[in-house]
């Protein structure tokens, strides 16, 4: 298991963000077709389905890579918030997406950093685990 | 190809590749894997339930975040 560390960090890196993909894309899907929310939907999922897993496995490579100046993984997952979530307001205006305004980052960001440090911590932390990395 | 050139390309391949020695497995290897797996438990930390408990919190008071969130997972 000593072989292409950062390989397997980026895949245990992506595996969340995947996986929770789907749920993204049913909500989105359904209140744009269900509940009939003028959403452009296509814009919208652009960077939830491309930025943002390749942005973890990224980040999961970064971790491995630190090797002993790293801090711990929850606290090195939370951070990813401060570089994903103006990547992320910046391509909302860029694609005019009226969900995500500027005016709604003071009340997102405690809880997205909440859910990354604990989705790190303890989702991406096992599967480091499991795959022989961090 | 005929049956003689199958024949023949059987035994070149044959050749090329060599003979593969105890093919066996030594032992079983799936009781190693649910060890693996029982050692990695998730231990959540009281700070971490907080964490946990506060999120449906927020959801509730600030719905209009869910969105915005799901955008950036």
């Amino acid at each position: 298991m000593s072989k292409h560390p950062y390989l397997r960090a980026y895949l245990a890196g992506i595996a969340v963000p995947t996986m929770l993909m789907l749920v993204v894309i049913i909500v989105f899907v359904v209140v744009r077709f269900v509940f009939n929310v003028p959403i452009a939907i296509e814009r919208l999922l652009v960077f939830p389905m491309a930025v943002v897993p390749n942005l973890w496995g990224v980040w999961n490579m970064f971790y491995v890579r630190l090797e002993s100046r790293r801090l711990p993984l929850g606290i090195h997952g939370a951070a990813l918030v401060l570089l994903l979530a103006p990547v992320g307001f910046t391509l909302a205006r860029a694609l005019e997406i009226g969900v995500v305004t500027p005016g709604l980052a003071l009340t997102v960001a405690p809880v997205g950093l909440i859910a990354y440090y604990l989705l790190w911590k303890h989702i991406v932390g096992f599967l480091n685990q499991l795959l022989g990395v961090g | 190809m005929n049956d003689r050139d199958d024949e023949k390309l059987q035994e070149l391949l044959r050749n090329a590749v060599g003979p593969i020695a105890d093919t066996e497995l030594k032992q079983d290897l799936w009781p190693r894997m649910l060890g693996k797996l029982d050692e990695q438990t998730m231990r959540a930390s009281w700070l971490d339930w907080v964490l946990i408990a506060l999120l449906p919190l927020w959801f509730f008071f600030f719905p209009e975040v869910i969105p915005v969130l799901l955008y950036h997972l």
